[in-house]
């Protein structure tokens, strides 16, 4: 069934994606995003004129891709908050999402790397350590995903996609910590399962 | 962090990967595109080259950016790649835009980003490698008002929130001066030099990102040079001031911020020392 319709399908889908495209939206059309004060009149003609470049006139073959190319967070047009001359706003003082947040993350970090080489020096498998080193691993791994959450979803842009990836963070650190826990219960744990994989 | 890069800049040289592994500049156009404008009468000695410039004309905001190509005799032109410029606007075409002003390297006017990498104009020599061509794009992730002219707004907005001047409420012991010991003064060196070209802070990806919230290299510096001056009273409160998540630490050390500066100041080091000031307190 499919195949008899998708010909004519593919073909109207292609005629109209261009067209359906917000001009504003695509990342290849620096002069959309330059365009300051985009009327809609303008806007309207700008429109029709990409929408008249991305077919070519001559040769009408539907082409693989019937969607034009998505750019992710294209920049919007240029938005200037009040006046040119006032200053940009200051943030209010979040000390722990400031330095108490970074000296956590450096303090963290640096503790993995004797937690990392403390149970090979010693030499002994001791389950203390190996709970402590697997919270230092948690945590350290979700403040790197953190900050990666912080500088790919703005919150002043994308606040939803923000709110939905930390909850995904938060979820994805919860189930690696019961993971790691019915493991050091249940399994050898992870000091022990390195030093097998090491001597493999 | 000086050693460093000397030492980085020296294996640049010994870099051999093949042709078809190297990466290409990202470009609006492809060479063979562009549309080429060569000097009137070449000499028969002539050294020419191509110089491949970013164009885009806010009058017709429907064209989209295109690369043109201009070919210059070097044996006329200055050392320099903005007399490379100036000479493309003053004989070859006029409508050609860039801000220029000292022509030196102290007014920062004519930031751009040449072969890939964010430099004065001014500052910057022309390859003599008369083969290879040489890009001119205005500072990348700016909007761009003309050509080579990019909208500072945003930049200019951020240095005016961290309060560039002295802030003091009591008043010099001797009526006169704010003194300064020769130590304190020292510490403002390698940071009042700078001269907010805004060559670092577009060369920063996490200034890309987040350019409406993160203060970006230059103007991090900036704050150092008011945080580390002792005869400013308001240390604290500019502290408090990045005391958030994005002002500040959206620094991840990159470290692109320092190996572009045209003056060879090191915002990334000033970054630190704030970083270092604030933590464990």
């Amino acid at each position: 069934m499919a195949s008899i319709a998708r010909s004519s399908m593919l073909r109207h889908a292609f005629t109209a994606a261009p067209i359906k495209q917000n001009p504003s939206r695509s990342a290849s059309t620096v002069a959309a995003t330059t365009f300051r004060t985009a009327k809609p009149l303008a806007r309207q003609s700008f429109q029709s004129a990409f929408a008249r470049s991305s077919i070519p006139s001559t040769p009408r073959v539907a082409a693989f891709h019937a969607t034009g190319s998505k750019a992710i967070l294209p920049p919007l047009p240029q938005a200037i908050r009040g006046d040119i001359n006032d200053p940009a706003p200051v943030p209010e003082s979040h000390p722990t999402h400031g330095n108490y947040h970074w000296s956590f993350e450096r303090l963290v970090a640096a503790s993995l790397i004797p937690l990392t080489m403390a149970p090979f020096i010693g030499g002994s498998l001791n389950p203390v350590t190996d709970a402590v080193f697997c919270a230092a691993l948690i945590i350290h791994s979700h403040l790197g995903f953190q900050s990666c959450v912080i500088d790919y979803f703005p919150d002043w842009r994308v606040p939803k996609i923000r709110a939905t990836f930390n909850w995904l963070l938060r979820a994805a650190t919860l189930g690696v910590a019961v993971g790691l826990y019915e493991f050091e219960t249940n399994d050898i744990g992870v000091t022990a399962a390195v030093a097998r994989i090491w001597q493999a | 962090m000086a050693a460093l890069r000397t030492t980085s800049r020296l294996a640049r040289g010994f870099k051999v990967s093949p042709a078809s592994l190297r990466r290409s500049y990202a470009t609006v156009q492809p060479a063979s595109k562009t549309p080429k404008t060569k000097e009137p009468a070449l000499d028969k000695e002539a050294k020419t080259k191509t110089f491949q410039i970013y164009r885009w004309n806010p009058d017709e905001p429907t064209q989209k950016p295109k690369m043109q190509s201009y070919t210059l005799d070097l044996n006329k032109t200055g050392p320099m790649m903005l007399d490379a410029l100036i000479r493309i606007k003053n004989e070859m075409d006029p409508t050609l835009t860039f801000r220029r002003s000292c022509r030196e390297g102290i007014c920062g006017s004519c930031a751009m980003n040449i072969d890939g990498v964010n430099t004065l104009a001014c500052l910057c020599r022309i390859p003599t490698d008369t083969a290879k061509e040489s890009r001119i794009y205005p500072l990348p992730h700016t909007y761009v008002v003309k050509d080579l002219v990019p909208d500072l707004t945003q930049f200019y907005k951020q240095y005016r929130s961290i309060k560039p001047y002295l802030q003091r409420d009591t008043p010099p012991p001797d009526g006169r001066e704010y003194r300064q010991s020769k130590e304190d003064r020292k510490k403002l060196d390698g940071l009042y030099e700078c001269i907010l070209c805004a060559c670092c802070s577009t060369s920063c990806p996490s200034y890309w990102w987040n350019s409406e919230q993160y203060l970006g290299p230059a103007v991090l510096l900036q704050s150092y040079r008011w945080i580390a001056d002792s005869r400013d009273e308001r240390t604290e409160a500019r502290k408090d001031a990045l005391n958030n998540s994005m002002s500040l630490y959206r620094c991840h050390t990159i470290l692109n911020c320092s190996r572009t500066c045209p003056k060879g100041l090191n915002p990334a080091l000033a970054i630190a020392e704030i970083k270092k000031s604030m933590a464990f307190t």
